[in-house]
């Protein structure tokens, strides 16, 4: 007996596990072991009833630990650690036992088995509670300065929104000026602003805001530090002259934005004169004098190809297979300004599924109504785009909509409508460890639920460097990380999991096996006692456990998994029930 | 055979006040409705005028003339496509241009 107080509540998640675990047996098992103050078996223990229960056992049991044999600890963890600090106990005196997941869903073929199984578990959570310390939160201050990454509409509006939060922002661009892309748009969708317009107003409210910084022709060098405290170097190009600064910042934002897919020579004709791409198009259109022309000759027919560089055929190599999204809209468009520059303009475009998505539907019904005729052309067969001797060019292809009728469409123009590519960032992505998917954007936590987030704390990502995005859905992203660097450095200090790696620096003989397993740079020489020995810098360490195995010394433990309590949970696991 | 898209018909019809087809979005409500069981599809022809198919509209002549005008197709048409409006436009068309009558 060690004098712990702990309750034990063992589930039956309806019949989740109930159908397959004999629950009050293991109840039963399990009730007259050493410090087992309370032991009981609930339908839903997460329910708030049960929770409840636990909170009134707790406080008249005076329980001091807390064991649920339930589901994963991915699911609710966090749920008890939240009932325990309730009753009063310490959150980190709760363990999740997984009788669940790991046990009845994996042996509904077994109950005899199933029951003892989950009597071992639930034995062995039991005894890792019993050699559980209070531990708290680890409390870290943050820096309130954020570093944007990246000058473009979304880097530019996230600036702003942080300095509006009253935190001081460090604005870093690669090139000479402001604005990215959009800084070259003409008339865009879907209120027909100006690109070079939007970004004007920003950058002058970026530019007066004292709370701002703008290093242009600059780039991150290096980033150093931990949660909410972070170093970087920014190196600024002057001419021939190289400056390099630090700044101290707690979050850094990247909106490094994309590139325009560039075709291959003889991609749908690629490289014939008149065959264009759609940015090289809504350029001439948004610079036309007057009418619409080409090379000084009038145009009076464009051909669109869509899918461009996007939706390829995953066996070819580097495919991009994703949907570029904001091609089909903005080709719609620049197809409706250039019908305002001349009413007799025809345009065919040729499709494999317009996605004009939410409410830009309305630009493509316009643009049907101007004039534009749209054909879909099979997903295997792509039109094939040839010059004519007398030089104007032709498209063939078969409209699926008239009962794949081949036809030919002779143009003075042929738009490619091409898709955003990944930018090719290595050094951006060595710095800061960026995590890249396959399709070479960067990868966020969840999509859904922690969209601006990257597995690196402090690091958000926001913008065409995600994924494909239109203008809005950039800025609205940008406005989400400003959001989250708000959330972390605000409050003036972050509350970090305390359940991280510790060192005994009287074991300690300093053989550095333990900084060169720490995936995480979380790991400190220093000098105690004219000895040296290991430090773990707590803010930086994950607890991941990746330096106790490899220590010669047994000098390092993980706190809230010590050998001591992995040791005690084998044993748990491995006592033979009395009955 | 490839058929060369002819801007000719589609000036002279497609953008004429009588002929509306650009909101025509397949669906092929009208062909699934119509009374006479009519075999063209309606949205098939119209795109053969939006694109200046001559030949493949007057192929359809028989059917052209065998619509009832009765504009159940129009009623139910989900994009607001005057169909019989269509259909008569169409009618005139071949009439003037394939028969030789209504010239002056």
């Amino acid at each position: 007996m060690s004098g712990r107080r702990i309750g034990v509540y063992v589930c039956q998640c309806g019949g989740n596990i109930g159908d397959y675990v004999d629950v009050d047996k293991v109840v039963e098992e399990i009730k007259g072991d050493d410090d087992v103050v309370i032991a009981r078996s609930a339908m839903f223990t997460c329910s708030d009833a049960t929770q409840q229960e636990i909170v009134q056992d707790a406080q008249e049991q005076g329980l001091d630990a807390l064991v649920v044999a339930s589901c994963s600890p991915k699911l609710h963890t966090v749920t008890f650690r939240d009932v325990a600090k309730r009753a009063g106990m310490n959150p980190f005196q709760y363990t999740q036992v997984n009788v669940r997941e790991q046990c009845s869903w994996t042996h509904t073929d077994d109950k005899t088995g199933a029951t003892e199984k989950a009597t071992r578990l639930v034995r062995a959570g039991i005894n890792r509670t019993r050699l559980t310390e209070p531990l708290e939160p680890i409390v870290v201050e943050t820096t309130p300065k954020s570093l944007v990454v990246g000058g473009g509409i979304a880097g530019l509006r996230a600036a702003l929104g942080l300095a509006e939060l009253g935190l001081t922002v460090f604005l870093v661009e690669k090139e000479a000026r402001l604005g990215g892309h959009v800084a070259g748009y003409g008339p865009m969708f879907p209120n027909d602003r100006k690109g070079s317009d939007l970004v004007a107003t920003l950058e002058e409210k970026v530019r007066a805001n004292p709370a701002i910084t703008v290093f242009t022709n600059a780039e991150l060098m290096a980033k150093s530090g931990s949660f909410g405290n972070n170093q970087a170097t920014i190196a600024i190009h002057d001419g021939d002259k190289l400056e390099t600064i630090q700044v101290d910042v707690g979050s850094i934002v990247v909106a490094t934005g994309f590139d325009d897919y560039e075709p291959a020579a003889g991609e749908f004709g690629y490289g014939l004169d008149g065959v264009v791409t759609l940015p090289e198009f809504k350029k001439m259109v948004d610079e036309a004098p007057g009418l619409l022309q080409y090379k000084g000759r009038p145009v009076k027919t464009v051909a669109y190809i869509y899918c461009v560089g996007s939706r390829q055929d995953e066996s070819l190599e580097g495919a991009h297979t994703y949907c570029s999204r904001y091609c089909c809209t903005s080709a719609v468009h620049t197809a409706l300004e250039a019908q305002k520059l001349a009413g007799d303009l025809r345009q065919y475009h040729l499709y494999r599924d317009m996605r004009t998505y939410g409410k830009y539907e309305l630009l493509w019904n316009a643009s049907r109504e101007s004039g534009s005729l749209y054909l879909r052309v099979p997903d295997d067969e792509p039109p094939a785009v040839e010059k004519l001797s007398s030089g104007g060019l032709k498209v063939t292809t078969r409209d699926l909509l008239t009962g794949e009728e081949e036809i030919a469409i002779p143009a003075d123009l042929v738009v490619l409508v091409t898709g955003m590519v990944p930018r090719d960032n290595a050094e951006l992505v060595s710095v800061l460890k960026l995590p890249v998917g396959n399709d070479g954007f960067y990868n966020e936590i969840h999509p859904k639920l922690r969209p601006v987030e990257t597995i690196v704390d402090g690091v958000l990502i926001c913008g065409a460097c995600q994924a494909p995005k239109t203008s809005s859905e950039a800025v609205a992203a940008g406005l989400a990380a400003v959001t989250q660097s708000g959330a972390m450095l605000k409050r003036g200090y972050a509350e970090l999991d305390p359940m991280v790696a510790t060192v005994y620096a009287d074991l300690c003989t300093w053989c550095g096996k333990c900084r060169a397993a720490c995936p995480y740079d979380a790991i400190e020489q220093v000098e105690l006692d004219g000895r040296q020995v290991a430090q773990v810098v707590k803010t930086a360490c994950k607890g991941c456990g990746g330096c106790v195995p490899v220590c010669p010394e047994d000098a390092t433990d993980l706190l809230g998994y010590t050998d001591a309590q992995i040791k005690s949970m084998i044993d748990g696991m491995m006592e033979v029930s009395c009955s | 055979m490839t058929a060369l898209v002819n801007p000719g018909l589609a000036d002279e019809l497609a953008r004429s006040d009588g002929f509306d087809a650009d909101a025509c979005m397949n669906c092929g409500v009208c062909s699934a409705i119509c009374p006479m069981g009519v075999d063209v599809e309606v949205r098939r022809l119209f795109r053969y005028v939006l694109l200046g198919m001559e030949d493949k509209v007057r192929a359809e002549t028989e059917r052209v003339f065998s619509c009832l005008l009765c504009r159940m197709c129009e009623e139910n048409c989900p994009a607001g496509v005057h169909i019989a409006e269509n259909v008569r436009t169409l009618r005139h068309h071949i009439v003037r241009t394939g028969f030789g009558l209504g010239e002056g």
